[in-house]
């Protein structure tokens, strides 16, 4: 008749053997581990027995004991690796919600998009882009400009002077004189810049700002011709459904002169907080070449005529994207321009 | 401007709809800015009358009054001064609710017992109506006023329209001038307010004949001055008060008020000098003489110049001539006799005055724009006219006028009907442009099939010539009415002339390289201007009239202002930044740089990937990242010979910082920012920089796409791999083995860099990876080895590196 812990020993195996075969996790196969080498467990107790088994028979108890720690760890290493073999097809399941790497996506200013958007329209009705130095003579930004010499906006409260009597251009339409000074009719241009005005900046002003200037110069141009050029370009910039309204205004470079308004975006005319309940938004200023401008730079009046209009391009980018603040198209916060 | 519309209506037929008034105006070229409604006043205040007052028994301020509605009589408790017996003046009737303009509080008037004695309704002040100002009182009504009548029968509630006038128009900086021009919109009749004047008394008439001198006509083309007697200063009747004060002018005495009155009435600005305060009873118009000084109405004194013209006596200065009086000649209470001053002054010399001054004023503002020569005795004749209705006493002077002799007369127009047509783009025939003329007051004659000749009314400065009629056809023809055609999309010029498209396309790859756009001022201050340590004070271009010292100057590089973008992202823990801006910078030295040229920069910084987890989120942007980004920017413009050098550069860190090359030339630098540029910054990410001269970049030639054929054949590949000085840079490795051109060499990559003490110090070892390729065969073993072999030898003689 064996030893009793021989046969404890071998009823335990079987239990293990009979777990390890059923192990599904990790805890699964600790806990046989636990039950049999823990501080607590089968093994350390037959160890402490040991001592109470006659010597003739301590050999073969002993034998036993060690067969069957030996085998029992195998069986858990074994178990152990099926279960991380498992484990580790189970990870090629890709958690596809985890966030993508970013391609970097680089954003235009909103200033530039209003720029790009009106310059491609243009483009595709003839127009093509000029430019003109952003400091200018008093001559190109005023004289020529039919501006009389009294003319408030000249005032060094409102433009930027140079010592040398030269300022920053307050407009675009200097380069409608630098155009019509340096090629022959027909011209058909536009010129986008940037332009300055001696305003302390706050929510609607800035020091400088930009502008779009259009110039169509060829026989027989009329006030019809600018209307229709305004109305495709409100059409193309901000939808078919908008209208275009024209009041008499002044300006001294035009006669007749124009301001124009786009029906308003909003509300689609009916009133708005928006458009001051009027339906309308007020856009620019507009017109047909005075014949003293032609007169200025050579050309005859009774056989050239033109039309010629601007636009802020800050004010057509606060109205699409309605910012309340001009100046936030300066701070170039990283919040703000990943939005456009 | 302030326009009434109660005060409009007098002078033509007006459209009752307010919102249709304010869209003719609008249409017609002048703006309505605002429209204020007038307050409207309850059907339950009526007119009633009092009928007898007593001392309230309890309450010496209070008055119990006996009050007829022209229905009853009732009862009333008032604690107004002035509710005597006889007196008409608005009841609130019970039930009535009246609401305070300035707290928006209403109150319902109830039945209501005041110190015991029981009171019907309230007597109410021209204030607690909202009508004008006046609390100290009830308000006194007309005596012929029918008692029991709603309050709003006799006191309209007014609307005020804030107008807009262009400079070109100063012919609409009255009511009549609005009015007229509504009239020539509408077709309705003008109606010039009634002037009386009666026969002027012969015997004084005589003795200030020759009262007025001129001597500088230039400056004043006409000068007119009456002369009234024995009049009496008192405060204006509520006509005339609810007329000013409808436009937010405040009452002051009767001339004044007149003054102002006709002032608004008809734009002609118009002065009234005390007779007795003008030394000799003399006026004489003159320049001023340097350093003379005079007193304003406002208490100012001021120095004058001999470019100011002046309005004096035999002794001094009474008034700066069109802008405003001076402070010891207007009318006050004691006022009996006055010489009332209409005249018409040379517009630029009253602006340029008044600016030098700093005043300006009603008077100033319509004598700078230009007044009408004409209205100056019609304006003349209304005020006496009113003086005498409203002040009494007696006219003793003819109108003295002087006037310029040889002043010019607006010359006519010859109108051709072809060019109006032309110039609007529609078919409007000669009978509808005349008669549009003819609306608008100018005389047309001459009329034929082809043309008639305009002369143009003495208001109307800005008529001169037939662009100037095109445009009165235009406004008053309607634009509405004018069609807009199909767009004519005439190419007059190649797109190779387009100015934008180069700066267009560069925008855009910077941007398909992942990089925000930013924009900043133009200006700078000085101290930020050369804090990138190119540019000296010198070289800097100053503004003449800065809003301040911190934009006083043009920025002659983007530097300092991508910089503020840089450390106000980062101040606001924006730390991941990919940014550009590109514009125009400025700079006064000519051998240094054009003045004007466009620059670009660039900005990396910040980790690469933040929206990633675990060690990719702690990535950061390096200077590889930003040489990495160039190259490929430049690769895309098909630029030839580009290449980068080291550099030493205040703006950037010593040993982090190269030059740009491209098509052979200098474009540019980058690096990391040197310490003194983010000290302060709180980020612990380097910020990584560029600056372009992108005018430059933009003018080089790009290189032709031409097609090369693709070979078939299989390549080889083969390493090398050697110990080398640190020293010696990539760049001049991978040209040596170019240069040394083993056959069949097609790729040369660099695959590892390896420090370490058993190379030694100062040592590297670098190994690159050789592709083998011919276009035409199969490469052999031996005829790859063979160029191999010859390379590495090559190598280690040509360059001293130690092959491994």
């Amino acid at each position: 008749m064996p030893n009793p812990i021989i046969e404890k020993i071998s009823s335990a195996l079987e239990i293990s053997r009979q777990k390890l075969r059923e192990a599904k996790t990790e805890n699964d196969i600790e806990a046989v581990r636990v039950d049999l080498f823990g501080r607590k467990g089968l093994m350390p107790a037959l160890s402490k027995e040991m001592s109470a088994v006659p010597s003739e028979e301590k050999r073969e108890v002993g034998n036993a004991l060690n067969n069957a720690k030996n085998e029992i760890q195998t069986l858990i290493d074994e178990a152990k690796a099926a279960i991380s073999s498992v484990s580790s097809s189970a990870s090629d399941e890709i958690d596809v919600t985890l966030p993508g790497r970013t391609w970097k996506l680089g954003k235009k200013h909103p200033v530039t998009m209003v720029i790009d958007d009106c310059v491609s329209i243009f483009r595709r009705m003839g127009f093509i882009v000029a430019e003109g130095p952003e400091i200018e003579t008093v001559y190109h930004n005023f004289d020529a400009l039919n501006t009389p010499p009294e003319h408030p906006s000249r005032d060094p409260q409102d433009t930027f002077y140079f010592p040398d009597g030269r300022l920053l251009r307050t407009q675009t339409s200097p380069v409608q004189i630098r155009v019509m000074e340096s090629r022959k009719p027909p011209i058909r241009i536009v010129a986008p810049g940037r332009v300055y005005r001696r305003d302390t900046p706050d929510a609607t002003h800035g020091m400088n700002f930009h502008q779009i200037e259009g110039l169509y110069v060829d026989r027989n141009v009329s006030l019809s011709d600018l209307k229709s050029i305004l109305l495709a370009f409100a059409h193309e910039m901000l939808g078919p459904s908008v209208g275009v309204r024209l009041r008499p205004h002044f300006f001294p470079f035009t006669e007749p002169s124009v301001e124009y308004d786009f029906s308003c975006i909003m509300c689609g005319g009916k009133g708005c907080r928006v458009c001051k309940n009027s339906g309308w938004l007020e856009i620019s200023g507009a017109g047909m070449v005075d014949p003293n401008v032609f007169k200025t730079v050579g050309l005859d009046p009774e056989t050239w005529s033109g039309y010629a209009f601007g636009m802020g391009i800050e004010r057509i980018a606060m109205i699409r994207y309605r910012i309340n603040d001009i100046r936030l198209l300066f701070e170039n916060d990283v919040r703000f321009l990943k939005q456009f | 401007m302030k326009i009434s519309y109660n005060w409009l209506s007098q002078y033509t037929d007006i459209p009752e709809n307010i919102r249709e008034l304010a869209d003719k105006l609008t249409m017609a070229g002048i703006e309505v800015e605002a429209i204020e409604a007038g307050k409207i006043i309850p059907d339950g205040i009526i007119i009633a009358e009092i009928l007898e007052r007593k001392p309230h028994p309890d309450a010496d301020k209070l008055s119990v009054c006996r009050v007829n509605t022209g229905s009853e009589e009732l009862q009333i408790v008032c604690g107004a001064p002035n509710c005597d017996a006889g007196v008409k003046a608005p009841l609130a009737t019970l039930g009535t609710v009246l609401e305070d303009d300035e707290t928006g509080k209403k109150i319902t008037i109830k039945k209501a017992k005041l110190r015991g004695v029981e009171s019907s309704g309230m007597l109410c002040s021209a204030r607690e109506l909202g009508i004008q100002d006046d609390h100290s009182g009830i308000m006194h009504l007309p005596k012929d006023a029918s008692v029991g009548a709603p309050l709003n029968s006799i006191i309209k509630s007014d609307t005020v329209f804030d107008l807009e006038i262009t400079p070109n128009r100063p012919d609409l900086l009255s009511h009549w001038g609005i009015a007229r021009d509504i009239s020539a919109l509408m077709g309705t009749t003008l109606r010039f307010p009634d002037i009386k004047i009666p026969a002027v008394l012969k015997a004084e008439a005589a003795k200030y004949k020759d009262s007025v001198e001129v001597l500088n006509k230039g400056l004043c083309p006409r000068y007119t001055a009456r002369i009234v007697k024995g009049i009496k200063v008192k405060e204006s009747p509520e006509w005339l008060k609810e007329r000013i004060q409808s436009i937010g002018l405040r009452p002051i005495n009767n001339i004044v008020d007149i003054t102002n009155f006709i002032l608004m009435e008809l734009g002609h600005p118009l002065h009234a000098f005390d007779l007795a305060e003008l030394k000799g009873q003399k006026i004489i118009v003159r320049t001023a003489s340097d350093g003379e000084t005079m007193m304003t109405l406002d208490g100012k004194t001021h120095k004058l110049k001999s470019s100011h013209l002046v309005i004096a006596d035999a002794e001094k200065p009474v008034a700066l001539a069109g802008i405003m009086g001076g402070e010891h000649s207007g009318v006050t209470d004691k006022t009996v006799d006055i010489l009332i001053e209409s005249a018409v002054f040379f517009p630029p010399n009253i602006r340029a005055s008044s600016r030098e001054l700093g005043i300006s004023s009603d008077s100033s503002y319509r004598f700078e724009r230009g007044v009408d020569f004409e209205m100056a005795e019609a304006a003349s004749n209304r005020a006496v006219s009113l003086i005498l209705e409203l002040a009494g006493g007696e006219i003793v002077s003819d109108l003295i006028d002087v006037k310029a002799p040889e002043r010019e007369m607006p010359a006519p127009i010859n109108c051709r009907f072809s060019s109006i047509r032309k110039l609007l783009g529609t078919e409007i025939d000669n009978q509808e442009i005349v008669e549009i003329f003819k609306r608008l007051g100018l005389e047309v004659s001459e009329i034929n099939e082809n043309s008639c000749r305009v002369d143009v009314p003495s208001y109307r400065l800005d008529i001169e010539r037939e662009a100037d009629l095109g445009e009165e056809v235009a406004r008053i023809y309607g634009l509405d009415k004018i069609p807009a055609l199909p767009v004519n999309a005439k190419m007059v010029s190649s797109l190779a002339e387009d100015a934008y498209l180069k700066l267009e396309t560069a925008k855009n790859e910077l941007i398909s390289l992942g990089l925000c756009e930013c924009m900043n001022y133009s200006m700078s201050d000085e101290k930020s201007a050369v804090c990138d340590g190119k540019f000296t004070k010198e070289d800097l271009v100053e503004l003449k009239n800065p809003i301040s010292s911190d934009f006083a100057y043009m920025r002659p590089s983007l530097f300092s202002g991508i910089l503020d973008t840089v450390r106000r992202n980062i101040s606001r823990k924006n730390l991941d930044l990919e940014l550009f801006e590109t514009g125009v910078v400025f700079c006064a030295n000519k051998n240094l740089y054009p003045e004007e040229r466009r620059e670009c920069c660039i900005v990396l910084s910040g980790r690469k990937h933040p929206e990633r987890f675990s060690s990719e989120k702690n990535e950061t942007y390096d200077f590889f990242d930003m040489k990495g980004l160039l190259e490929k920017w430049l690769e895309h413009r098909r630029l030839e010979n580009t290449g980068f050098r080291k550099a030493d550069d205040p703006r950037f860190e010593k040993g982090s910082c190269a030059e740009i090359i491209a098509g052979g030339k200098y474009i540019g630098s980058f690096g990391m920012l040197a310490g003194n540029f983010t000290r302060g910054m709180r980020t612990q990410y380097p910020v990584y920089l560029a600056v372009i001269q992108l005018d430059v970049l933009l003018g080089l030639k790009d290189r032709n796409i031409l097609y090369e054929p693709l070979s078939m054949f299989p390549s080889v590949a083969r390493d090398v791999a050697f110990v080398a000085d640190e020293s010696l840079s990539h760049d001049k490795i991978v040209e040596f083995i170019m240069r040394s051109k083993p056959e069949n060499l097609e790729k040369v990559e660099l695959f590892d860099i390896f420090r370490d003490e058993n190379i030694g110090k100062n040592k590297k070892s670098m190994a690159y990876s050789l592709t083998f390729r011919n276009s035409a065969r199969t490469l052999t073993d031996e005829e790859v080895n063979k160029a191999h072999e010859k390379l590495r030898s090559q190598l280690a003689s040509g360059l001293s590196v130690d092959l491994r």
